[in-house]
């Protein structure tokens, strides 16, 4: 754990910075709201309705598909950092690997034709 | 640990931090001179000579601006959002090596904030937790522009996560570590005596889909779907002004950086120059450790330059892509390539080295 500290110090030294940049923004900025400036933008246009509206819920599929895909991925890491030193021993983290790759690859297979990624 | 390590530790990571801080306004007048030398006009040139104050002006008008926070907004979400996208971005440097080591009072300083075991996971890890600052950028500013560039900016940096990480896997599988120090030391040398042991040599089709991932990561055109200021105003930050608009560009800048030191340390020798191995190197500068990691490090932020300039080149000369195409490229084209890479490369790995 003893190689992170200097994360925590990355850490403090980027919070400091962020403070920093807030505190300068608003100390220094001006403050002369008027309701047109607070407005929320549409191109010049009367504002239309609220933002906070339902919206495509394939974006909400995308994330879970993220979600699975991203941990299949991670498998790969622990096979890769090991795999060069296994070779002295045969083809069988090779093999094992590729059988779990199938279900990888199946499993992308059907999301596609699902048509899960079609956000149109 | 004592007092003296924790003081060298500071400077350093302040000296690594500010580097990278540093290429922002850099960033920013290559950008536009950049874009201006493709479009053939001249570009920033009135404030000081070519314009290279301008990044300064910009920087003293963003910060004495009004900084106005809409009536409609969700505040504290609003006005954090900013720093929550460029927190992982400062944080992400820890592990990316800029040099071997300097000796300091008799004392070996390794050119890397936290020398990390898991650093490419950590890399990995830290840049997507990004996401969270243009999401709810996006959401907190109650428009349906931002709203609309936040989703597409999540969906797309998740959806090109994976390929990134499966890519960088491939050259996992050679370098049999996760330590970026060890995997630029991995790269000295030369391959069959005449190519130098660099990853893109070993890997250049998964190089290519690296690249492909990373500018996707960035939200740098050909797709910055995020912003498409033809179709969404300014995508996620329409709402923002002042110097909040400005920290999530500082972020934007400085996850480029990132990523073109992650591609130089993964793909391009990081430190290290070809044919000429770091013991000659010190030979030649008298055995001065010092002058022999200023050098590396000169010879790092070299490569990570050529990786940024060829950003801006992309930017403004290569189209956008459609939002649809952007994820079929990523889950029907991006995922299966990089996945064949990784196979592709185990199978010639074990016809080469196996029994």
């Amino acid at each position: 754990m003893e190689a992170f500290a200097p994360v925590g110090l990355l850490l403090a030294i980027a919070l400091a910075m962020c403070a920093g940049i807030l505190g300068l923004t608003t100390w220094l900025g001006p403050r002369r709201p008027s309701a047109a400036k607070l407005s929320t933008y549409e191109c010049g246009a009367i504002p239309e309705g609220n933002a906070r509206q339902p919206f495509r819920s394939r974006f909400y599929l995308i994330a879970v598909l993220f979600l699975l895909f991203d941990v299949e991925a991670v498998f790969f890491i622990p096979w890769a950092l090991v795999y060069r030193e296994s070779l002295a021993e045969g083809a069988g983290l090779l093999l094992a690997m590729l059988v779990y790759l199938g279900f990888v690859v199946l499993g992308l297979i059907y999301v596609i034709r699902k048509k899960c990624l079609e956000l149109y | 640990m004592d007092w003296l390590d924790l003081g060298l530790t500071f400077v350093k990571t302040l000296a690594i931090l500010l580097t990278v801080v540093n290429t922002v306004p850099i960033m920013s007048w290559v950008e536009r001179r950049g874009a201006a030398l493709i479009q053939d006009r001249p570009g920033p040139n009135r404030v000081g000579p070519l314009g290279l104050i301008q990044p300064i002006a910009d920087f003293v008008k963003f910060i004495w601006k009004e900084d106005p926070t809409p009536a409609n907004v969700s505040g504290v979400l609003y006005t954090i959002a900013p720093f929550l996208s460029l927190l992982p971005a400062c944080l992400v440097l820890a592990a990316l090596p800029v040099g071997d080591h300097l000796v300091v009072m008799g004392r070996e300083v390794r050119m890397q904030i936290a020398d990390l075991d898991v650093g490419l996971l950590y890399v990995l890890a830290i840049s997507s937790l990004g996401i969270y600052g243009i999401l709810f950028g996006g959401w907190a500013s109650n428009n349906k522009f931002s709203l609309l560039g936040g989703l597409r900016s999540a969906s797309q940096m998740i959806s090109y996560e994976i390929p990134l990480a499966i890519a960088a896997t491939g050259m996992v599988l050679f370098y049999g570590t996760l330590n970026l120090r060890e995997i630029v030391l991995w790269q000295e040398g030369t391959l069959l005596g005449v190519l130098p042991r660099w990853g893109v040599v070993l890997q250049p089709f998964g190089f290519l889909l690296f690249l492909i991932a990373a500018f996707a990561e960035t939200n740098r055109l050909p797709f910055d779907l995020p912003e498409t200021e033809a179709e969404l105003v300014a995508g996620y930050h329409t709402e923002y002004g002042s110097m909040k608009f400005a920290t999530f560009m500082m972020a934007e800048y400085m996850n480029l950086t990132t990523i073109s030191g992650m591609m130089v340390t993964l793909y391009f020798g990081g430190w290290h120059i070809p044919w000429i191995g770091d013991s000659q190197l010190l030979a030649w500068f008298g055995g001065s450790r010092n002058i022999l990691g200023l050098f590396q490090f000169v010879v790092f932020f070299t490569k990570v330059t050529a990786f940024l300039f060829l950003f801006v080149w992309v930017r403004w000369t290569v189209p956008r892509f459609r939002f649809d195409q952007l994820m079929r490229l990523a889950w029907g084209r991006l995922i299966p390539l990089t996945l064949l890479n990784l196979v592709v490369s185990a199978v010639v790995l074990y016809l080469v080295e196996g029994r």
